[in-house]
């Protein structure tokens, strides 16, 4: 009895196991063969587009920044316009996969690249481009855009300047975006008696004391992803100190150091401003979502985003708060090399291209397209009337439904100069030891001297 | 059971060969392989892309100068000694409660502290985060309430508090693992050891340490092995309630290691990160095996 049970029990052992093991095999050859040949339509592809000609199918796999829920302006205007590309060609699918979170999609999109196994079309910063770019995974996109001469020269001034390496163009900005703007509480401000923005640093300072004072947190600062500190307060709270033509040495390497006065300088004054306490004290267990919840129930005065917060904003923030809130830089700083009137901003991302593409001539084609489509004027139009700042210029849209807040940053950002954003330009090691070490730094762990050491020892072993 | 019977059961060498392979092909390929790739990766400055150079033994004389790699190492040895300590303890101490016959609810209770340990260790770390949370965290807020407001930490901000913090999440989900090896060990002691001693007077703390400790010795040696095994490379809960932050001060090795590979970009260098923390923990467990041993032959 026992002896029969146990040879049905390793029967159907050994029948799981072996259907196991067959279904692993057949997924994964029929992932590989994917792109070749869509006999099988994906999940979210209605079956009738695909047509029967199996000639000029094809799969069209774009892997983007945003998650499915995003109610940013610029996701919403893109995955609409790639609906509509979807539409019009039936004959591609277009698999488009999410990544919310902008730490675990940077690991994604490098393991991906670690395997030279790119999409075919994919959101990525500059950083991240010129590794990619060096290592030959990624395609450059000068061809395409050069066949297109009325689409390239319709892009503004120094859109390509994020996402130029050696020479060629790795990706098509879909936007410009500033990563530093002080989104503030005019009420709670002229609470502690500021009916302006502080335009120099000791009333900068003073605002905090005073912000302190009455009860609340000066600014909300969420750096669980250790991005925010870096992209958002030091690209700019750095420049103010030391310049742009620092920062550019730096990354052309002809002699600028991390441990310069000036930067060391601008590490002091950020953490001059932790220990007045101008962030709240869960700043590096909190990330970027909560820390504009602290701005909306109204418990912080401040907090700094970059300018794709706007449309977060206007939709999540409670009416009052919404309508007290406006825009602003950092002041300038006493005895700063750089220009006061600016932010750090630029094209940052754009959509690139994987290698693989390239083999594929009928592909690239369809990427060509698919690029023009969906980041060229229309699109541009839609999130220009959103009140965005866009990469594409466009005149004659409707003006009608830019929030006021749009308004107020579009105002502002007219006036201003854009200086570089740090980690769209350096290399990922280096931006690992910076946003490690402004955790660090804003919890007086470690003193603004030893973290510019510590990043130019980084520095100097790539 | 008739040893002819055994006998009959028992399958020929082919079968049993066959039966194996398919386990053992995964094991293989999953686990022995990976690690000579590995230990070849990190002979190399591999970066990105198909280019990488052979650099001989560079990665591991960095790695030896490596503060965070110690670091790390330091916070997993914290971590396994915390669940080796309070975790095994506590489920000690709840084998020998569920062995009295005072106990009212076993089943329940069993289940109830079983349950954490099939939750992934994704949701673990974010409801762990809500716990912590400075303003909204359940933990606060109940130390509000009993007016223990001095007890109030940043929970999750502290670098002297973080790995603490970090610990506890791992000793309650998985309170159940020792738990059942525990409680099947003390059902295997036959009930007339526990009637002679109780003639002869032993009452319940000389029972739990002159008869159920030594009887379920060797059942705590492999409670003890998985969890050193396990908690040397702890990751899932660490990535999600810290990141390893502030700074490193959360930095344990198997995040490390995941960090410098895909966050950062250098793949040789991650591996030999890897190849590390396989000899530390192998190092280890070797270690609690000799002094087992040691512990058992006295």
């Amino acid at each position: 009895m026992k002896n029969k049970f146990l040879r049905i029990i390793s029967l159907c052992l050994c029948a799981m196991l072996a259907t196991a093991a067959f279904a692993a095999c057949q997924s994964q050859s029929s992932d590989t063969a994917a792109p070749a040949q869509p006999a099988a339509p994906a999940a979210d592809a209605p079956a009738a587009d695909v047509p029967q000609s199996a000639g000029d199918a094809m799969t069209l796999n774009v892997m983007t920044l945003w998650a499915r829920d995003n109610s940013e302006n610029i996701p919403t205007a893109l995955r609409a316009r790639i609906a509509q590309f979807q539409e019009e060609n039936p004959h591609v699918t277009v698999v488009e996969e999410g990544i919310g979170d902008q730490t675990a999609y940077y690991t994604r999109l490098t393991t991906l690249a670690a395997g030279n196994d790119l999409p075919d079309v994919f959101v990525s910063r500059g950083s991240e481009l010129s590794m990619f770019a060096q290592a030959g995974v990624v395609a450059p996109l000068d061809d395409i855009l050069n066949s297109r001469p009325a689409w390239r020269d319709g892009f503004v001034d120094g859109a390509f300047g994020d996402l130029t390496s050696n020479g060629s163009i790795y990706a098509i900005p879909y936007s410009m975006l500033s990563t530093h703007v002080i989104y503030y509480n005019s009420s709670l401000l002229s609470e502690a008696g500021f009916d302006s923005f502080p335009q120099t640093w000791p009333e900068f300072m003073d605002m905090i004391a005073k912000l302190n004072a009455n009860g609340v947190t000066p600014i909300a600062l969420g750096n669980r992803e250790q991005w925010v500190a870096n992209s958002c307060v030091l690209s700019t709270l750095g420049d103010r100190f030391t310049g742009s033509d620092w920062f550019r040495s730096i990354i052309s390497g002809d002699g600028a150091q991390w441990t310069d006065p000036e930067f060391v300088s601008a590490l002091a004054a950020l953490q001059e401003m932790s220990n007045a306490g101008a962030f709240n004290s869960d700043m590096n267990s909190i990330d970027n979502d909560q820390q504009k919840t602290l701005f909306y129930n109204g418990s912080a005065a401040m907090f700094m985003e970059g300018s794709w917060a706007i449309g977060a904003v206007v939709d999540d923030a409670p009416a009052d708060i919404l309508a007290a809130t406006k825009v602003a830089v950092l002041p300038a700083v006493n005895g700063g090399k750089g220009n006061p009137r600016s932010m750090s901003g630029g094209s940052g991302s754009g959509l690139a291209v994987g290698i693989g593409a390239l083999q594929d001539d009928a592909k690239m084609a369809v990427i060509a397209e698919f690029l023009e489509f969906v980041l060229g004027e229309g699109y541009s139009m839609e999130i220009a009337a959103k009140g965005e700042p866009t990469a594409f210029s466009v005149t004659g849209y409707d003006k009608s439904n830019v929030s006021e807040l749009a308004a107020l940053y579009a105002e502002m950002a007219s006036s201003l100069a854009f200086s570089p954003i740090y980690d769209s330009f350096l290399n990922p090691a280096v931006n690992g030891v910076i946003n490690e070490g402004l955790q660090e730094l804003l919890i007086n762990v470690i003193t603004p001297q030893d973290l510019a050491e510590r990043i130019q020892a980084e520095s100097n072993r790539n | 059971m008739q040893p002819n019977n055994a006998a009959s059961i028992k399958p020929r060498k082919a079968v049993l060969a066959a039966l194996l392979l398919p386990g053992v092909a995964i094991y293989v390929f999953i686990t022995i392989i990976p690690l000579f790739t590995a230990f070849g990766y990190s002979l190399t400055n591999w970066a990105i892309g198909p280019n990488r150079d052979f650099i001989g033994f560079d990665n591991y004389v960095r790695l030896m100068g490596d503060s965070v790699f110690w670091q790390a190492f330091r916070n997993n040895l914290v971590i396994v000694a915390g669940n080796l300590i309070v975790q095994m303890g506590i489920a000690f101490l709840l084998t020998v409660l569920f062995m009295s016959r005072a106990m009212r609810g076993k089943e329940f209770h069993r289940t109830v502290i079983f349950l954490p340990v099939v939750l992934s260790a994704v949701v673990v770390g974010f409801i762990w985060q809500m716990v912590y949370s400075n303003n909204f965290g359940m933990l606060n807020a109940v130390l509000r309430s009993l007016n223990m407001d001095s007890l109030i930490r940043l929970w999750l901000d502290d670098p002297k508090q973080v790995i603490y913090s970090v610990t506890l999440p791992l000793i309650w989900q998985y309170l159940g693992v020792p738990l059942m090896i525990f409680m099947s060990a003390v059902q295997g002691i036959s009930k007339e050891v526990y009637e002679v001693c109780e003639i002869d007077g032993a009452t319940g703390v000389k029972k739990a340490i002159y008869i159920t400790f030594p009887l379920i010795y060797s059942s705590m040696k492999v409670a003890v092995m998985l969890s050193i095994s396990s908690n040397m490379l702890v990751f899932s809960h660490i990535l999600v309630l810290t990141g390893g932050g502030p700074g490193t001060s959360s930095m344990v090795l198997a995040l490390y290691s995941y960090s410098t590979s895909f966050t950062r970009m250098q793949l040789g260098y991650g591996s030999a990160i890897a190849i590390g923390v396989f000899i530390l923990s192998f190092g280890l467990v070797l270690i609690f095996k000799k002094l087992a041993e040691v512990g058992q032959s006295e």
